[in-house]
C-alpha cells in the first residue's frame, strides 16, 4: 500500500497553527497578566474558588456582560410572582438563579435570604396545618432548617461582597431572630461594626447582646472604645452630616456606658471620662 | 497563486479595495442593519428599563445595559458577518475569479478582515456614541434635580466609556480574525458560525482551565492545560465595564495593555488564516 503524504497536510497545518498560537500566548503574557490581575481584582465573580460557580459566572459575565443586570432583574420580578403564590421550591430556585446571573447587587442577596429565613418557615408551618396544629418542636426544627439554608446562601454572598457590613448584619439578624442564638449574633454584629462601612447600630446591638450574655465587662470596654470614635458634631469638611451624627447616637452610647458602670459597681475614679 | 505572488508585489491598495468592497457588501446586508437597529433600540431603551433596576445606581445600570447590548449583538454580528462575507465569495465563485487575478491571498484575507473590522467599528461607534449621549443627558438631569449628590462633580468618567467602546471593538476584531481562521479551512458557513460561537465561549472560559489545573500535581496534564491556556486568547480581560461609574475608573495602562494584546492577536490570527487559506483548494 502506498502512503500518501498529502493526507497529512491538514494535520501539519493544524499543528503549525496550534504551535504558533501557543507561542503567541507566551509572548503576549507580559501584556495580558498585569491587565488580567487588574480586571480580576475588581470582579469577585471572576475569582471564585468553586469551578461550578466560576463556570456560570464566566459565561454570564462574558456573554451577557452588563445585560445580566436586566436579565437578573426580570427574574427577580418572577421571583416576587412565585413568592406571592407561596410556591416554596420555585421561589428558592429563582432566588438562586437571580444571584447566579448577577451576584453584584446586595439587594438580591439580602432580600433572598429574608424570604428563605422569615417567609418560608411560615409557609411550611401553614402547609403542615397551621401554628396551632404543628408542635412547637417541629416549628423550631423548620425555623432552624430554613435559617441554615439562608445562612449558607449568605455565606455564598461573601464570595462576591467580602467587605459588606450589611451582609454581616443580615447574618446576625437571622441568628438572633430565627435561631435565638445570641452568641453567634453578637459575633456577626461585631464583624459588621468593625468594617469601614459598618452601621453604628451594629456596634450598639453587639454591646447589648454582650450585656444580655452576661459579658458586661466586654460590653463596657467595647462601648468605651466605640464612644471615642463616634462623630459628635456636624463637620462638613470631614463629610460628617447631621444624619451621621444622629445615626451615631453618641449620647445613647454614653448613657449605656453609665448604666454598665452602675451594674459593674465601678469606683468613681475608674469610670469613663468622655 | 504562486504565479501572482511572483508577478506582482504585495499591495496595500488592493487590500484596501477588498476591504472597501467587504464593508459595502456588509452594510448592504439585512443582518447588519437588523442587528444595528436592535442594538441601538436596546441601548436607547435603557432609560425605560432603568425602572426595573433593583441593584446598582441608575447611571451604572444604563452603562451596564448599553454595553450588554453592544457585547451581545456585536458578538453575533461579528461571527455571522465574517462567515457570511467569506462564504458568499466561495459559494458565488467570485473568489475563483478574484484569485485568478494577480492578487495575493494575504490581500484577500486581510481585506476581508479589515472590512469586517470596519463594519463592527461602525457598530461600536454608533452604540457607544448613543450610550454616551444617553448617560450624559441623564446625569445632567440628575445633577439639576439633586445637586447635593454631585458636589464632587460628575460620577461617570466619560473617557472610560470611550475606552470600553474601543476595547469592545478590538475584541470583536480578534473574534472576526478567529472566525476567519475557522472559515479558511471550513467547508460550510454553518460550521464556521457554530465554531465561532464555540471559540467565543472557550475564550471566555479559558482562564478557568488555567486556574483549575495550575495546582495539579501530574506534570504532563498541567503542561497540557497550560499549553491550551496559551493557545486561546483570554476574552475576560476585555471586561472592564464593571468599573464604569464606580471607584477610580479604568486604569489607562490596563487599556493600553489590553489594546496591544488584542492587536497582536488580530495580526496573528489573520496571518494564520492566510496560511491556512493558502493550503486550501478552491
Amino acid at each position: 500500500m502506498k502512503f500518501n503524504l498529502a493526507r497529512l497536510r491538514p494535520l501539519l497545518t493544524g499543528s503549525v497553527v496550534v504551535t504558533i498560537l501557543a507561542v503567541t500566548g507566551l509572548v503576549v503574557r507580559p501584556l495580558e497578566a498585569p491587565a488580567w490581575d487588574w480586571v480580576r481584582a475588581r470582579q469577585p465573580a471572576l475569582k471564585l474558588d468553586s469551578i461550578q460557580g466560576a463556570l456560570g459566572q464566566g459565561l454570564t459575565v462574558g456573554l451577557l456582560g452588563g445585560f445580566r443586570a436586566i436579565v437578573a432583574d426580570f427574574f427577580w420580578i418572577q421571583t416576587h410572582s412565585v413568592w406571592e403564590d407561596r410556591d416554596l421550591p420555585a421561589t428558592q430556585t429563582f432566588i438562586k438563579l437571580v444571584t447566579a446571573i448577577d451576584p453584584r447587587p446586595l439587594f438580591f442577596w439580602i432580600n433572598g435570604s429574608r424570604m428563605i429565613a422569615y417567609d418560608m418557615p411560615n409557609w411550611r408551618i401553614v402547609d403542615s396545618g397551621g401554628y396551632n396544629a404543628v408542635p412547637q418542636a417541629k416549628q423550631r426544627l423548620i425555623d432552624e432548617e430554613q435559617a441554615t439554608i439562608a445562612l449558607n446562601y449568605l455565606k455564598e454572598a461573601f464570595n462576591y461582597h467580602p467587605d459588606s457590613a450589611l451582609l454581616h448584619v443580615e447574618v446576625a439578624n437571622i441568628y438572633l431572630n430565627r435561631l435565638k442564638d445570641k452568641t453567634n449574633a453578637a459575633e456577626a454584629y461585631r464583624r459588621a461594626a468593625l468594617l469601614p462601612n459598618g452601621p453604628f447600630y451594629a456596634g450598639r446591638i453587639y454591646a447589648e447582646l454582650l450585656r444580655k450574655l452576661g459579658r458586661k465587662q466586654e460590653a463596657y470596654d467595647w462601648l468605651k472604645q466605640t464612644y471615642t470614635k463616634l462623630p459628635k458634631s456636624v463637620n462638613r469638611s470631614l463629610g460628617i452630616s447631621e444624619f451621621t451624627v444622629d445615626s451615631a447616637m453618641a449620647p445613647v452610647v454614653l448613657e449605656r456606658i453609665r448604666e454598665l458602670e452602675e451594674e459593674l459597681n465601678l469606683a468613681e475614679e475608674k469610670r469613663f471620662v468622655p | 497563486m504562486s504565479t501572482a505572488k511572483r508577478s506582482v508585489p504585495f499591495s496595500l491598495s488592493r487590500l484596501g479595495i477588498v476591504a472597501g468592497n467587504t464593508f459595502l457588501e456588509a452594510v448592504r446586508q439585512k443582518l447588519f442593519n437588523f442587528l444595528l437597529l436592535l442594538a441601538v433600540a436596546l441601548v436607547a431603551s435603557a432609560q425605560l428599563f432603568r425602572e426595573f433596576n433593583f441593584g446598582s445606581s441608575e447611571l451604572k445600570f444604563i452603562a451596564d445595559f448599553g454595553f450588554g447590548a453592544m457585547v451581545f449583538f456585536g458578538s453575533i454580528l461579528t461571527i455571522a458577518a465574517t462567515a457570511q462575507l467569506f462564504f458568499s465569495e466561495i459559494e458565488n465563485r467570485t473568489a475563483l475569479t478574484l484569485l485568478a487575478k494577480p492578487i495575493w491571498r494575504t490581500e484577500f484575507i486581510f481585506g476581508k478582515l479589515l472590512g469586517v473590522f470596519a463594519v463592527v467599528g461602525v457598530f461600536c461607534a454608533l452604540t457607544t456614541g448613543l450610550l454616551l449621549a444617553l448617560i450624559y443627558n441623564r446625569e445632567t438631569a440628575l445633577i439639576e434635580a439633586h445637586p447635593e449628590a454631585f458636589e464632587a462633580g460628575r460620577l461617570i468618567h466619560y473617557g472610560d466609556l470611550l475606552m470600553m467602546g474601543v476595547l469592545q471593538w478590538l475584541k470583536f476584531g480578534v473574534l472576526a480574525a478567529i472566525t476567519l481562521l475557522v472559515a479558511s479551512f471550513s467547508n460550510t458557513n454553518l460550521f464556521t458560525v457554530v465554531m465561532g460561537f464555540f471559540m467565543l465561549v472557550i475564550c471566555h472560559l479559558q482562564y478557568l482551565a488555567r486556574d483549575a489545573y495550575s495546582h495539579v500535581t501530574a506534570l504532563p496534564l498541567r503542561l497540557l492545560v497550560q499549553g491550551l491556556g496559551y493557545v486561546f486568547p483570554n476574552f475576560q480581560v476585555f471586561n472592564l465595564a464593571d468599573q464604569i461609574g464606580i471607584g477610580q475608573g479604568i486604569d489607562p495602562m490596563v487599556f493600553v495593555r489590553v489594546g496591544g494584546y488584542a492587536l497582536t492577536y488580530i495580526a496573528v490570527f489573520g496571518a494564520l488564516a492566510v496560511y491556512s487559506f493558502s493550503q486550501r483548494e478552491i
